[in-house]
């Protein structure tokens, strides 16, 4: 169970710097690894059910990365030095100056970081977040918010005098107007795809045939020109851009037989709001040239690679020869913490205070100034309607995204928008355009339900309007037209998972919240109106290119002790991968540890190629290295948590079963060489702590994995697996059999030995083509809402609410349950109360807060009427499917049909404000 | 011992708020909006419409979002220039001071706390609901001033000593975090009370 | 500078200067270490950061800590989060928290669970009627922010917090 050497995950990034995590195996555990294994030695075992953080989070553990101070990390200098990022509250003049005089003797800074000194250090910024990381003086800020100094200081007392006086006074002056500054868009693509003349035949155009395609010509300004024109470039382009404009010439030319409805709709910038703001502590020791630190990310492994990036090419004095990277429990996610710039400025704080460990934390104000936005989006979308069959005849749609200051997720916030522009339903002419432009608002990225989330507003709003024009019953509209299994997507491809939009749709339409929606409307008090609403919405979880790695292990008295990469920000998923090995190993895990890159050294992993846009031929060649995969670990979102994140482990877990505790179950039972029953693995099943198979006593799980110790069994494997719409498969030699399984690499210990590499005998990736697939893993979700206007003052009060959702099998029902209640009140906020203007009034002025910002309280939500629904999986051993972004949809245009049922408005443009409904009435 | 800090307080609000006013006004408070003295009237002949014009200029302060804040139209005060609802909910309860949940003074403590920008006065509290005067015109809020049933049980004469002596009055003076003042200075305020009051508080049409 | 002495979780700390504007939030997490109490907005809207202060007369609140100063907190007696649990033993709202999965990330918990345990004991000493349990804790929550869990959850661990004992908590 001890491993006697060091585990270190290593690779070499950019100017060769060491990548590591190093870390003591598991008895000799660091002080902040043991912070974040879970339940934790303290904790003597799991009282009853719960979250395995449970007790950690109810006794004010130190557990999240605002948590820890130097003194908390082992082997760290005692004494914590602070650091402020100044930021510009202006994008259109030019930065003349950074005057700190205004800070008396006791709060000056001991050092100060700008543009110049980054330059002069050899300090890049990482290819993702290209762009200046501090603003040179003399040039003008790309975008508000953007950061210009970073202030040192020694001591948290004149670091606190200093940001209460900066709090009020920015040192920042400004001299000549040049308007904001322009860049390219950050991603222009157009998705169109005409199906054959008959159902089932090939498509005559699709993405998936032809690849994706983007406009070669741009208007000044950087506006994409969509027309195809009559030039040589381009030419893949012009293919598709001529199909796409027949279906905007059948849908312009108002055939009698069709309706057709065009709408423009807007939905706004909001932030994702977790309630820990982003948070660092790092430590430069300059005599081991180590970098050393602690971060609170969605993404560790990209984290770590992009500090190597940062510092690669650095001069020697800034160039450390090892980067170590200790990833904390995060107070919220929601996305705002994937590929954050914000741990490249705790590595430059530190990296410029060598020596001593500092502490970077945004404030409030800060975190709204700096923090992933989520994009605003303007849409204009076509539907024409076959009038006699309620069928969608052609879709077309225009979305125009506001990605801020820098790239970051614009471009699959694009991509996302156009591939679910038509939902769950199923147009066999669709032509989307989706350009992702740069403003000098704060940079918008990751945030729950990217793109799905705004076009569901447009095309659920749409379908209710639609059914009213056809006469049609809003439920009949949407089962006529919802795509069915086998069905393609509107990339061209079927989605490849269970489809369960006819029941959603089913179980809608028989609640009592639908059925009594007119009786409801009738007795509703003088003042109000009451109206009810219903959307449906499918969304894509996991990017074509998700990983997992798990390592499992259990100790002679059937211990279980559990690594994984995925990271834990309230998503559940140290519960759900316990739960999920629990189904192999008959027992919960007794230490789970999340957001562990480094525990998976034996594997030994290599990777090469962008795995979004490698070559077949590529990956072909790739692959003959037994230790290659396509890429190593990815970042905890796209609701890949319950499908990918447990992925791993729950392989690992099976092969433990199956090489380690099931031979010594046989040795127990005493069943001999011959006996058919050896190959009844699958047939026994734990139950409460025993292994049972019919016909033989039960046997204890401890006792079971003391006798696989004994036997030499094996007793840990652990696991990398990756996913592009499919798992990558491979093939590994375990007891004289070819093990296929679900993953693409595999170790293996047995007894108290260490692990050991299996080299794979056979793989298969997913098919480099499957990279044009929009996405064919989703899962969905219907919500029904009541709601109440108030006539006087236009408030709209959401009285009732029905959320009904699919996810497969359930890892962990109360996590699933929570993760729909708390989608819902996300939605609730995003319909009716959050919104941030998108310039120098917005959040780049460094002025906002909760205050202005409303973001649901338990006031604002039918807390006690809010019904949720999981379906039970379409078979047990279904997969599970993520679900903590879907949930969130459906709410906000239900919400709008809702309050257009109540009011006879139809409200376009989000957040629906009081004012809005009163000016409405 | 009194601690310093506390010490500090307890003078500060003994003196009428001037060192607070003192120490509130220091960076990020926007220039309060003039107040115009009784004096500059004088060119009005008509009595009635002098009194009218003191009350008119008085009622610059009476609708500045430092005074309709806390005397809001419902159960709930609202905040900041732009004179948003509160956050978080909070609501009159039975005294003016909060329900038992969320009480004014859990936040709101003897003084400004200008390192977070949170306001604060010993007395902080709601004007009572009979006295709201948001969404109100000068002349309604001077017709509802002078009944003592909506005023508070006052004579117009105690109108004086409650604009232009009452410390929490006072505070929308001195207000901090980057809130704007009320318009000229408490003094100036009471000289216009007063001035409506002895011209026989006139209300302005 | 002043000094101020108080008594955190039942043990007493200081005389020990702090600035006086030091926020009483910094104290404990700077100061003293104590991080179980949360930053989370720094001005009293998500009311994460609420500890418990235990006055003289009985009575108990709960007070944010980002917005005042730490000096205003001189010869208090307070709880934080760190001080619910007695000796490894979790208290009933602990436990309920616990077994209906209240929380997610966890950050708004110690502010619930001082919010939640000031009701309990303010319940205790004033029982309320069944017909008035569920708009008493919407009442008494609604300060804090929540952006995971809906809410739904700690509301339902309250209640059956109250439910489970009615002669403790109800007429």
């Amino acid at each position: 169970m001890h491993p006697s050497r060091r585990d270190v995950l290593k690779w070499t990034a950019a100017g060769g710097i060491v990548l590591s995590v190093a870390r003591l195996p598991f008895a000799e555990a660091a002080t902040f690894e043991s912070t974040q294994t879970m339940p934790g030695r303290a904790a003597a075992g799991r009282a009853g059910a719960g979250r395995i953080d449970a007790v950690a989070k109810v006794t004010g553990a130190k557990l999240y990365a605002s948590d820890f101070r130097a003194a908390d990390m082992e082997g760290w200098p005692a004494t914590t030095a602070h650091a402020l990022l100044v930021r510009a509250a202006d994008a259109t003049h030019v930065l003349t100056g950074l005057e700190l005089g205004l800070l008396g003797a006791d709060a000056k800074p001991s050092v100060v970081v700008t543009a110049k000194d980054l330059e002069r250090a050899g300090l890049r910024a990482p290819p993702f977040y290209a762009g200046d990381l501090l603003c040179p003086l003399g040039t003008t800020p790309v975008y508000l918010g953007q950061p210009v100094a970073l202030l040192l200081f020694d001591s948290f007392d004149a670091y606190d005098r200093a940001r209460i006086t900066l709090r009020e006074k920015s040192p920042l002056t400004f001299g000549a107007q040049t308007g904001p500054v322009e860049q390219p868009n950050y991603a222009a693509l157009r998705f169109t795809r005409v199906a054959g003349a008959e159902p089932g035949a090939p498509d005559a155009y699709s993405p998936l045939m032809e690849g994706w395609i983007s406009p070669g010509f741009f208007a000044a300004g950087g506006r994409p020109i969509w027309k195809p024109l009559p030039a040589s470039e381009g030419g893949q382009y012009k293919k598709g851009a001529t199909y796409g404009e027949e279906i905007r010439a059948l849908i312009a030319a108002k055939d009698p037989a069709m309706v057709v409805l065009d709408r423009a709709f807007r939905t706004q910038s909001v932030d994702p709001m977790f309630l820990e703001p982003e948070c660092g502590l790092a430590w430069y020791d300059p005599k081991a040239r180590a970098l050393r630190l602690a971060l609170g990310v969605q993404s560790p492994f990209e984290a770590a690679d992009a500090l190597g990036d940062l510092l690669g090419k650095a001069k020697a004095e800034f160039k450390p020869e090892r980067i170590e990277t200790h990833f904390a429990h995060m107070g919220g996610g929601f996305g705002g913490r994937d590929h954050t710039p914000f741990p490249l400025y705790v590595a430059l704080a530190a990296m410029f205070l060598p020596g001593r460990p500092i502490r970077l934390a945004h404030d409030r104000f800060q975190q709204f100034q700096g923090g992933i936005k989520r994009h605003a989006f303007e849409m204009r979308s076509q539907v024409a309607f076959d009038r006699a069959s309620g069928r969608i005849r052609a879709f077309a749609a225009d979305h125009v995204l506001d990605g801020g200051g820098l790239a970051n997720y614009s471009a699959s916030v694009a991509v996302v928008s156009a591939t679910s522009a038509i939902g769950s339903y199923d147009v066999p002419k669709v032509d989307v355009t989706t350009v992702a432009h740069h403003t000098r608002g704060v940079t918008a990225g990751s945030m729950r339900g990217y793109g799905v989330l705004q076009t569901s507003v447009a095309l659920e709003t749409l379908m209710d309007e639609a059914a009213e024009a056809l006469g049609m019953d809003p439920v009949a509209l949407r089962r006529a037209n919802l795509l069915k299994a086998g069905g393609r997507s509107l990339t061209g491809n079927p989605w490849t998972v269970s489809v369960r939009t006819p029941e959603i749709l089913d179980r809608l339409e028989r609640h009592d919240l639908w059925r009594g929606r007119a009786a409801a409307k009738a007795a509703a008090p003088a003042g109000t109106r009451i109206g009810t609403g219903l959307a449906i919405s499918t969304k894509d979880y996991g990017t074509g290119a998700d990983c997992s790695l798990g390592r499992v292990e259990v100790d002679p008295d059937g211990r279980i002790r559990i690594c994984c990469d995925a990271t834990e920000m309230g998503n559940g998923i140290g519960t759900s991968v316990a739960n999920r090995v629990a189904q192999y190993l008959g027992r919960v895990a007794d230490e789970v540890s999340v957001a562990r890159i480094d525990a998976f050294g034996a594997l030994g992993l290599v990777t090469s190629d962008d795995p979004y846009t490698i070559t077949q031929a590529a990956q072909d060649k790739a692959a003959r290295n037994p230790r290659w995969v396509p890429a190593i670990s990815s970042a905890t979102s796209a609701s890949i948590g319950a499908h990918v994140g447990t992925q791993a482990a729950a392989q690992a877990a099976r092969v433990v079963l199956r090489f380690g505790l099931w031979p010594a179950a046989l040795a127990l039972w005493g069943i001999a060489q011959k006996d058919p029953r050896r190959f009844l693995w699958e047939e026994a099943y734990w139950q409460d702590g025993m292994l049972i198979l019919s016909g033989l006593p039960p046997l204890a799980q401890k006792d079971v994995a003391a006798k696989a110790h004994a036997m030499g069994a094996l007793t840990g494997a652990m696991a990398h697996a990756f996913s592009r719409w499919a798992w990558a498969q491979a093939a590994f030699p375990l007891d004289g059999l070819d093990w296929a399984a679900d993953i693409d690499a595999l170790a293996v210990r047995r007894g108290s030995g260490p692990f050991k590499v299996l080299d794979r005998g056979f793989v298969a990736f997913p098919p480099a083509s499957y990279n044009r697939i929009g996405t064919s893993f989703t899962s969905s979700c219907g919500t029904l809402v009541q709601v109440a206007v108030d006539t006087a003052s236009g408030a709209v009060r959401v009285a009732r609410a029905y959320s009904v959702l699919e996810c497969g099998q359930t890892l962990t029902r109360e996590v699933v349950v929570g993760q729909a209640q708390g989608g819902f009140a996300m939605g609730v906020g995003y319909a009716l109360l959050e919104k941030l203007p998108p310039f120098e009034d917005g959040p780049g002025n460094g002025r906002w807060n909760l205050g202005d910002y409303v973001v649901a309280r338990a006031s604002d939500l039918p807390i006690h009427g809010l019904e949720v629904e999981v379906l039970p999986p379409i078979a047990p051993n279904e997969p599970p499917k993520g679900m903590a972004e879907v949930v969130m949809i459906p709410v906000v245009p239900a919400i709008l049909n809702a309050i257009h049922d109540a009011t006879g408005r139809r409200f376009s443009a989000l957040p629906v404000t009081p004012d809005d409904v009163r000016r409405a009435l | 011992m009194i601690p310093h800090r506390r010490l500090f307080t307890l003078l500060a609000a003994a003196a009428v708020g001037l060192l607070s006013a003192a120490l509130a006004r220091g960076e990020g408070s926007p220039p309060a909006a003039p107040l115009a003295p009784p004096a500059s009237f004088s060119a009005i002949a008509d009595p009635a419409e002098l009194s009218a014009a003191y009350f008119a200029e008085l009622s610059k302060v009476l609708t500045s979002p430092r005074c309709t804040n806390c005397h809001p139209a419902g159960d709930r005060p609202r905040q900041g220039d732009a004179a948003r609802p509160h956050q978080p909910p909070v609501f009159r309860g039975p005294d003016g001071k909060g329900l038992t949940s969320l009480r004014c003074a859990m936040c709101h403590r003897e003084a400004n706390f200008d390192p977070a920008g949170m306001p604060g006065h010993p007395h902080w509290q709601l004007a009572p609901a009979e006295m709201a005067w948001e969404g109100k015109t000068p002349r309604e809020i001077c017709i509802q001033i002078k009944e003592p049933a909506r005023n508070g049980g006052r004579s117009v004469e105690d109108l004086i000593a409650h604009i232009g002596d009452d410390t929490l009055v006072g505070w929308a003076w001195a207000p901090g975090g980057g809130r704007t003042p009320a318009p000229g200075t408490q003094a100036e305020a009471k000289a216009l009370v007063r001035a409506w009051v002895e011209s026989g508080a006139v209300c302005p049409k | 500078m002043p000094a101020i002495s108080l008594t955190i979780n039942g043990r007493p700390h200081g005389p020990i200067e702090v600035r006086e504007d030091l926020s009483m939030n910094d104290f404990l997490r700077e100061v003293l270490g104590l991080t179980g109490t949360k930053f989370g907005c720094g001005a009293a809207q998500c009311l994460s950061c609420a500890v418990i202060v235990d006055a003289a007369d009985g009575t108990s609140a709960t007070m944010p800590t980002c917005v005042v100063a730490a000096a205003d907190f001189d010869r208090k007696k307070i709880r934080t989060i760190e001080g619910h649990a007695r000796d490894g033993v979790l208290t009933p709202l602990q436990t309920s928290f616990i077994t209906h999965f209240a929380f997610q990330c966890g950050y708004c918990t110690p502010g619930f669970l001082a919010e939640g345990q000031v009701l309990l004991e303010r319940l205790e000493k004033a029982p309320i009627a069944r017909a008035e349990v569920e708009r008493t804790i919407t009442e008494a929550l609604d300060g804090h922010l929540c952006r995971c869990s809906g809410y739904v959850k700690y509301h339902e661990a309250v209640r059956d917090v109250i439910l489970a004992d009615p002669k403790r908590y109800l007429t």
